[in-house]
């Protein structure tokens, strides 16, 4: 059992999305970044897709109400066990009425993240709606009664035969499989139906210039800062459907890139797809950043996927060996 | 295993820089010891008496490396070191790393005590058994 103690309005649970349900014009939400989420359930001998809690705000403080063994894995927040300090995307033994707080994320360090996650060994037990726990705000239904956290609910622990207390740690993925352009955190793009219709300098300026993620940026949607985008003429759509990663230019020229909380259609022009394999990069990426776009083909998207895939394989592997071989010792 | 298997990684060992090799499996318990390319086998029990002979004492103890990896002093995320020389540390909390590929394994404060030297620089690959901190047991005051 865990008990919240900040009034952060914003923590949700989540799990790595509720797919399929788009045609009915339910959105995927899910962890906005899900490889963080996947690592620390891998870290707990969980399944990945069990739920966690995704922390967007800090401080954030929360108290356990039984001995749970517990993973923190995302933005390194300065994460304290009563007066314990915590390395981050590691697993940590907490006993009952111990309490966990998350600091400011570090800026300074090898990598500017935004979203912290806790998993827990056994997963958050909230009922799953259309098959997934994630918490579907616009929706209303999901994670814990469909809506983010608050000061005093309680949230059960779902029960786990892994045993994980051993404070094994993971090399984040960020570390790993680093993206970059000019120092700048790079996601890769596929250009999409109305690329053409934008002038040549707008979408060479879309490739080479950076973009700031602007404070009106949230898990519906990241709103752009940069050099407007000019259309050749002006673009008339009927609504359509669009998925997490598509990259709207509204008439005011300054992109939104759809995020996990997206709905499932809109009717603005589409410059381009964040690939799907490197979303968590940009959901990563704390409002008043800059961050750069790498154009893509759907073969290097494909292989990008599959990269994220060998990642979370590799770290499955190497965390079941140790294990493994603890046992034995 | 028979003796000329047991020969044969006697020739490896000689090759490298290992200090000691341990093997267990079912009803297997080896022991290599290398120096400068002489390899000898260690008798376990004489291994066990030298080990709590050489025991440091209680409030000088040295935390040798569990497992081949590469000795971190910082988290690869941090700037700072986990715990400079001179920091005080309490029992279980990281004082490095050692990384296996992708896995981050602590290296811990076995109580609470006083950093005394990093004996390993950061990024160096270690091998098991390796000393990589000593430490001084701190009195509560």
């Amino acid at each position: 059992m865990i008990e919240i103690l900040s009034n952060s309005a914003l923590a949700t649970v989540q799990d790595l999305g509720r797919e399929g349900g788009l045609r009915w014009g339910v959105g995927t939400s899910g962890a906005m970044d899900p490889l963080a989420l996947a690592a620390g359930n891998i870290l707990l001998g969980n399944d990945e897709g069990a739920a966690g809690i995704e922390m967007p705000v800090f401080p954030f403080s929360l108290r356990f109400g039984a001995d749970t063994v517990f993973a923190l894995t995302g933005a390194d927040a300065e994460a304290r066990l009563d007066d314990f300090p915590l390395l981050p995307w590691a697993t940590v033994q907490a006993r009952a009425g111990q309490v966990l707080q998350l600091g400011l994320p570090r800026r300074s360090g090898a990598w500017a993240a935004s979203r912290a996650y806790l998993c827990v060994a056994g997963g958050i037990d909230v009922p799953a709606v259309l098959g997934s726990r994630s918490t579907q705000l616009r929706g209303a239904f999901g994670g814990l009664d469909g809506r983010a956290l608050r000061q005093g609910d309680v949230l059960q622990v779902g029960v786990s035969q892994a045993n994980c207390n051993d404070g094994l740690g993971l090399l984040p993925p960020a570390l790993a499989m680093p993206l970059e352009r000019d120092g700048l955190p790079a996601m890769r793009v596929l250009p999409a139906a109305e690329y053409t219709h934008y002038t040549e300098a707008s979408r060479s300026a879309f490739w080479d210039q950076p973009w700031k993620i602007t404070a009106q940026s949230d898990r519906y949607g990241f709103r752009l800062e940069g050099q407007p985008l000019e259309a050749v003429a002006a673009i008339e759509m009927r609504s359509h459907g669009i998925v997490p990663g598509v990259i709207q230019v509204p008439p005011g020229g300054q992109p939104i890139v759809q995020m996990r909380d997206a709905q499932p259609s809109g009717g603005y022009p589409k410059l381009g797809t964040v690939i799907e394999a490197d979303l968590w990069r940009l959901g990563q990426a704390p409002a008043g950043s800059r961050v750069r776009f790498i154009q893509c083909d759907w073969d290097s998207a494909l292989a990008a996927l599959a990269d994220n895939r060998r990642w979370l394989d590799e770290a499955r592997r190497l965390v079941e060996l140790q294990r493994l071989q603890r046992g034995k010792r | 295993m028979n003796a000329d298997q047991i020969q044969q990684i006697a020739v490896w060992l000689a090759a490298t820089d290992i200090g000691l090799l341990e093997l267990r499996g079912p009803g297997l318990s080896l022991a290599l010891r290398q120096d400068a390319g002489a390899v000898t086998v260690v008798d376990r029990d004489e291994a066990a008496q030298a080990e709590a002979a050489s025991a440091p004492a209680a409030d000088m103890p040295t935390i040798t490396a569990a497992s081949v990896g590469v000795f971190l002093h910082r988290h690869p995320l941090r700037e700072q070191a986990l715990a400079a020389p001179g920091a005080a540390v309490q029992a279980g909390q990281a004082i490095g790393l050692l990384q296996i590929g992708l896995l981050l394994l602590p290296v811990t404060a076995p109580g609470d005590a006083t950093v005394q030297e990093l004996l390993v620089a950061h990024g160096t690959t270690v091998g098991y058994g390796t000393p990589l901190v000593s430490l001084m047991t701190r009195t509560t005051p």
